[in-house]
């Protein structure tokens, strides 16, 4: 394993003192390219109150390409599927190096505030999202009460 | 000894006693001496030696060569007189119990001997030395007479050669009681009195040595070998009866030659025959050898060749042949009785392993003729010549032949260069040779001298003069010669007793051992050290450990030969400090001594010492000198271009022009020799050459310039006429065994520094892969070579050296995009041509282009400019590469504001992005900012400083590894690069613009640098085309020195490259940097050298950096001044960059040292690094720059480097 660079460091530090509101991330001790996220459901969504566990990545060339980002906890949302991928430009062909780990985890949080079921990930979430819109917001909640607190 | 049991002693009939032990055996055997010479049975053996006779007193089967041991053997000689003495104490108990006591007694006076002994082997026979029980074997013979009766299973048998009829007379008065009493004689105190053969000596006073000599030389005819050959394999044995037999061809083969030279002798009995004999009928034979005394002595007679002896009458020829086929002989005769060596050298079992193919006449031939050291003999000392030395003969013109022919053969063989492991036992063999080095005694130098000397430095001094005064008692060496082999006399068997071996161990008694030189067939019954004439050695130190000093305190020691150098040295005032214990009234003795030159110096005194070293460090001689030398004690002269004058006259300057120390370098020094080669024998020749005189002492600094021995340079140190010599030298092996023989045979070391001699001992054996080849380099070493290293403890546990810490940094860096790209290309190619070459079988006869195309790859690694210089065909691809960068605009701050004040529209619309809006508030921020920042922004992408600072079409800015590295992954994944910050784009590598700004405060003082075009004191910026084709690794040192130029603004550096053309274009970038540099290379003249040398330690406000060229600098410079070191690339010899390192971190370095070594991970960089640790074959082919021998190797070694044998996966380290 080669010497984490010190851009790496640097956010970690950064993470670590002073991270962004509602969401928190540690490095693993056994890797530290390899980070513990939770980020908070964003207040007046479907998923205020939750508490979502994700898992962050980052690839020997990052900053040049994205991290990788993962939900571990279940959610009912348009943009992430069942394994807990998510659909996100910045985690794709947007992505720009820089971009930092904060960067992309306050985008996921603002992912949970708006939906867009046009771009989905999670083909029936979407369709579901879009024909019957308070119906998805209810599962969403459900969900959130049960897998995330 | 234990074994011997009463019991058995009693059964057997006899011999317990192998070795008399005590001065009542001594006497025993003269009892039993007379005794036994009752029996009357005929003698065995033809030839009339005299030990034969004296064996032949013998009581029992049991000879009377089991009583001798050689070690007793020794120690008893010097007691011989007391031996004679005849107690009567025949009582055999008595024996064993002496046996027991004997040993330790013996091994004590062995161990004396040992240590004391310079004498080579063979010299001293103790007088009541009787010869040696070896051994037993079964053989065949085959009956002559017909009849029954004659024999039965155990009667003995006698041998006999047919000879001329006086001899055989002769032999059978001698020996005739030889068997007779085997049985008779149970009465074994008698017998065990075997010793009886010792009594001989003593009790027959009538053999003396002299006497023996005397027959021995009689015994003449011996020749006959050579006379009739044919005739000459038959044995016959017969017994009390008459009857005849002969012995079978096989054994009588190599037993001939040994019994005319009566250097055996032999008993047997029979074991099976027929009932009824009927000619021809086989007989089996059970036969006893025996060492006759002879055996022994002939070498030694061989030695001094003033006894007229059968050896001596020979001609040179027929001794060479007499020796040769005794060598043979003696060889089969081993290995037929299965006797095997307690000890010996690895080596000569590897080769026995071998076929022997060592054991043949050529080697043979070198050995006899191996050179005499010329200024070696002091006859005061060797008067028991060596048995080593008796062989040197004549030979120097030989000697040289032989050289030339082999010549070829070192420079490419690959496979004779050490491997990891092998460099690595190197090292445990001077760890070995060190043992007991710091317990020399520390000799304080010369008042005149003025430097403090640490004490491993003043121990140096001991040793050095030791050396010089040839006294090697300084240091004890035990170790066996190589060339030997011990063995053990074993006890002798009772005739009941089986055959077969029970264990071997419960036959050899440990004390009573011979030596056995399987090359030269020499026999010796003392322990046989090397012996070693030559006046100097290998000064080996680690480097830094101040050699130059030790040896300048050597010539404070000794400047002047004029007592000391006459060979038989009755005052050496000089010398004597070195000697034993009153060092300091010599040493101010000798100062005194010194202190008035007014001594007239005879012309022909060998005198002065020469000094030979490469060109950079003669000035640093030159002043070391001077300084360490109180004013007028020392004067040294630079022999260099125009200065040569003649020599002598130089040297027989008096006074204040009194010259003692010459200085030349080795180039200097090869011309010279050419010269005087050319001319020396024309009538014409005036002298006044460097070879017309006889220094009192050479002195080779940096001595593994010779180690190539087919080198002018070296053939020129070789001739060069001196008593002493001294080779100075952190490596003495560099990188093959080979490299050592050449500093032996400057050295004259004998026999080591005789080629074949040394080949035969050291290279084939290493080439056949026996590390134990090893040993003998430990042997040599041992004995002329002192190396200390700076981790070494002293006898009080301290550090000899205390230097600072180094540390060593390895920064593997990652290629840039644009590097890897032209770097790949080349690659590929190289591969695609070497992986044709090879299918076609012609990868080897195209060896240099391969190399060429290796040469290329590691420039690369370095710096693509210096490939892309040279290109050649099909570079096109990589002019391409470099095609974006080539243009030459450069703008200027204030241009380019004014572009922006003016309305032009940013340089970047010309790629047609135009439409891109550029935030014209920002730019004019941005270069704003530019004019006057004095720090430097964070990179958004890599949040480091910005290095290599770019500015995008966007007027954001980055590293330009940074975003050279996002353009390329955004082309890798085939999506528009635009901007990490404002996502404008997309940017072409085109479109970056460098941003360089100047310090102020540094203010360039080098000659070369050029100045800033700004005078008027602002930050001074140019915004120019981006130099894609930037090297990382010069990129790295950039970053590193201005990181280290924070923590100490004063700092000094070295920075090593192998490539000159790199070294330019660091000079470049350190200028373009502001980076104060100075340079030292092989194309400087000395004068220059010396000013750049100085200059770099003059005490300066700002950090300097000073760029060597490996080759040139990379040895023996002092320049404690530095503290960091930088290596820019891999040198295929790992000790080369070692001595580089060692420039800086060695005595006088007061702070920690820094090395740093930059490798691209990916490349044939690691690759080489591999390859420098194996040490393998074609590194060194590249090295010497020829053809590799080994193609087979050197071809595995190019698959290796191109990667083609392992997949060059990341995961590896580099």
């Amino acid at each position: 394993m080669s010497a984490l660079p010190k851009r790496i460091l640097k956010e970690t530090e950064r993470l670590m003192a002073d991270s962004p509101p509602g969401i928190s991330a540690a490095p693993k001790d056994d890797n530290l390219r390899h980070f513990d996220v939770t980020v908070a459901g964003p207040e007046s969504s479907p998923y205020e109150g939750g508490i979502f566990k994700l898992e962050l990545f980052l690839p020997e060339e990052y900053p040049m390409n994205p991290p990788k980002v993962r939900f571990l906890t279940k959610i009912y949302h348009p943009n992430i599927d069942k394994l807990g991928r998510i659909c996100l430009d910045i985690l794709k062909d947007k992505w720009s190096p820089a971009l930092q780990i904060r960067t992309v985890l306050l985008s996921i949080q603002a992912l949970l505030g708006a939906p867009n079921p046009d771009d989905p990930l999670a083909n029936d979430v979407a369709q579901n999202w879009k024909e019957n819109q308070s119906a998805a917001i209810e599962q969403a909640r459900e969900w959130t009460r049960q897998y995330a607190q | 000894m234990e074994d011997d049991s009463p019991p058995i002693t009693s059964k057997r009939s006899s011999p317990d006693l192998f070795f008399p032990v005590s001065d009542s055996e001594e006497e025993e055997d003269v009892v039993a001496a007379s005794g036994t010479l009752a029996g009357p049975s005929s003698s065995a053996i033809a030839t009339p030696s005299t030990s034969t006779s004296t064996r032949s007193r013998t009581i029992n089967g049991k000879q009377s060569q089991k009583s001798d041991g050689d070690g007793v053997i020794e120690i008893f000689g010097s007691q011989n007189s007391d031996d004679i003495i005849p107690i009567d104490n025949d009582t055999k108990p008595f024996s064993s119990t002496a046996s027991i006591a004997g040993p330790s007694k013996i091994k004590r006076n062995l161990s004396r001997s040992r240590s004391r002994s310079r004498t080579p082997p063979a010299s001293s026979i103790p007088a009541n030395f009787e010869g040696g029980y070896l051994g037993e074997f079964v053989c065949e013979g085959w009956s002559l007479s017909k009849g029954k009766g004659y024999c039965s299973p155990g009667s003995k048998v006698i041998f006999e050669r047919p000879k001329p009829k006086n001899q055989d007379d002769d032999n059978k008065s001698t020996n005739t009681p030889l068997k007779s009493q085997d049985r008779s004689g149970p009465a074994r105190l008698v017998n065990g009195k075997v010793v009886g053969a010792k009594a001989k000596p003593i009790g027959g006073k009538q053999v003396t040595l002299g006497s023996m000599m005397g027959k021995k030389a009689a015994t003449a005819p011996p020749k006959k070998p050579t006379a009739k050959p044919v005739v000459d394999s038959i044995i016959r044995f017969r017994n009390d009866r008459g009857f005849v037999g002969r012995l079978s061809v096989q054994e009588a083969g190599f037993l001939t030659h040994l019994l005319d030279t009566g250097i055996i002798t032999l008993t047997g009995h029979v074991i099976d025959c027929p009932p009824s004999l009927s000619t021809g009928s086989t007989i089996l034979l059970n036969v006893k050898v025996f060492l006759a005394r002879k055996a022994f002595e002939k070498v030694e007679t061989d030695g001094r060749k003033e006894e007229g002896t059968f050896w001596q009458e020979q001609k040179e020829t027929t001794e060479e042949e007499a020796m040769r086929k005794r060598k043979d002989a003696l060889g089969a005769l081993f290995s037929r009785i299965g006797v095997k060596p307690l000890r010996s050298n690895a080596l000569l079992l590897a080769q026995k392993k071998n076929g022997a193919a060592v054991i043949n006449e050529t080697s043979l031939q070198h050995f006899a003729d191996s050179p005499k050291p010329k200024r070696s003999p002091s006859p005061s000392k060797g008067s028991n010549a060596s048995a080593g030395e008796k062989s040197k003969g004549k030979i120097s013109a030989v000697n040289s032949d032989g050289e030339e022919d082999e010549g070829d053969e070192d420079s490419g063989d690959e496979a004779e260069k050490l491997d990891d492991k092998q460099l690595n036992e190197i090292d445990s063999i001077y760890r070995k040779a060190q043992q007991g080095d710091n317990r020399l005694e520390e000799t304080d130098p010369p008042d005149t001298f003025l430097y403090t000397l640490r004490p491993y430095q003043k121990q140096a001094l001991t040793w050095m003069s030791a050396r010089e005064k040839g006294d090697e008692s300084i240091r004890d060496n035990q170790t066996l010669h190589p060339l030997w082999e011990e063995y053990a006399f074993k006890k002798e068997q009772a005739e009941g007793q089986p055959i077969e071996i029970e264990d071997e161990d419960d036959f050899v008694d440990p004390s009573r051992k011979f030596y056995w030189n399987p090359y030269s067939g020499e026999l010796s019954l003392t322990f046989p050290t090397s012996n070693t004439r030559a006046k100097g050695g290998i000064l080996a130190d680690a480097m830094g450990m101040g050699k130059t000093c030790m040896m300048a305190s050597l010539i404070h020691n000794n400047v002047d030969a004029d007592i000391s150098s006459t060979p038989p040295p009755t005052n050496e005032t000089d010398e004597e400090p070195a000697s034993k214990r009153p060092k300091f009234k010599q040493v101010t003795l000798s100062n005194q001594w010194r202190a008035i030159p007014t001594v007239p110096k005879p012309v022909n005194v060998p005198r002065g010492t020469l000094v030979v070293c490469p060109v950079s460090l003669a000035s640093q001689w030159h002043d070391e000198l001077g300084k360490m030398s109180e004013k007028g004690t020392i004067t040294s002269f630079m022999w260099y271009g125009n200065d040569r004058t003649d020599i002598e006259r130089l040297l027989a300057q008096e006074g204040k022009k009194k010259v003692d120390v010459i200085i030349t370098s080795y180039g200097t020094l090869a011309s010279e020799y050419q010269k005087w080669k050319k001319n020396k024998d024309k009538p014409t020749y005036e002298g006044g050459n460097l070879y017309d005189h006889e220094f009192l002492r050479i002195v080779l600094d940096e001595a593994h310039n010779i180690k190539n021995r087919t080198a002018l340079v070296s053939k020129a140190c070789y001739d060069l006429k001196g008593q002493r010599r001294w080779a100075l030298t952190g490596t003495p092996i560099v990188n093959r065994l080979d490299d050592l023989y050449s500093l032996l045979h400057f050295l004259r070391l004998e026999p080591w520094g005789h080629y074949s001699f040394f080949r035969s001992f050291v290279t084939i054996p290493f080439l056949n892969q026996d590390p134990k080849a090893l040993n003998v380099v430990q042997y040599i070493l041992e004995s002329c070579l002192l190396r200390r290293e700076k981790t070494m403890r002293d006898k009080d546990g301290k550090l000899i050296v205390d230097l600072p810490p180094k540390t060593v940094d390895i920064q593997v860096l990652d290629f840039s995009r644009p590097e890897r790209q032209i770097y790949k290309h080349l690659e590929d190619r190289a591969k695609r041509r070497f992986i044709q070459l090879d299918a076609e079988g012609r990868a080897m006869s195209n060896y240099t282009s391969i190399l060429a195309m290796l040469m290329k790859l590691r420039q690369c690694v370095d710096h693509p400019l210096l490939v892309l210089g040279k290109a050649t065909e099909d570079d096109e691809t990589t002019e391409k590469l470099l095609d974006a960068e080539t243009g030459d605009e450069k703008g200027n701050l204030k241009d380019l504001i004014a572009m922006y004040a003016g309305g032009a529209k940013s340089y970047s619309t010309s790629n047609g992005n135009g439409d891109d809006e550029i935030d014209h508030a920002y730019a004019a921020k941005v270069l704003k900012e530019l004019g006057e920042q004095e720090t430097t922004p964070i990179c958004d992408i890599c949040s480091n400083e910005m290095f290599d600072e770019v500015l995008l079409p966007c007027y954001h800015r980055c590293c330009q590894d940074c975003i050279v590295d996002w353009i390329g992954t955004c082309e890798d994944q085939n999506k528009p690069a635009v901007c990490p910050s404002c996502s404008k784009g997309p940017i072409k590598l085109s479109d970056l613009r460098s941003i360089q700004r100047k310090r102020k405060r540094v203010n360039p003082i080098t000659g070369k640098h050029i100045d800033g075009s700004n005078g008027e004191g602002e930050t001074d910026v140019t915004i120019g085309k981006v130099d894609l084709v930037q090297s990382t690794k010069l990129r790295a040192l950039v970053r590193k020195l201005d990181s280290i130029r924070q923590e100490d603004p004063q700092v000094k550096s070295l920075v090593f490259s192998q490539f000159t053309s790199f070294l330019d274009l660091i000079e470049t970038t350190l200028t373009r940097e502001g980076i104060r540099w100075l340079r030292f290379d092989g194309s400087m003249s000395q004068a220059q050298r010396a000013t750049t040398i100085e200059e770099f330690g003059k005490k300066i406000n700002e950090p300097l950096v000073l760029l060597i060229s490996l080759k040139a600098g990379g040895v023996g410079l002092n320049l404690t001044m530095a503290n960091h070191v930088f290596m820019m690339d891999t040198w295929w010899n790992e000790a080369i960059e070692q001595q580089a390192i060692d420039r800086v971190h060695r005595l006088g370095q007061d702070k920690h040292v820094y090395v740093t070594r930059y490798i691209i991970k990916g490349t044939v960089e690691k690759r080489i690094m591999k390859i420098q640790r194996s040490k393998t074959a074609l590194v060194n082919a590249s090295l010497a720059g020829g053809a590799a021998k080994d193609k087979g190797a050197s071809l595995a070694d190019f698959k290796k480097i191109f990667g083609l044998d392992e997949d060059d996966s990341d995961d590896e380290v580099y």
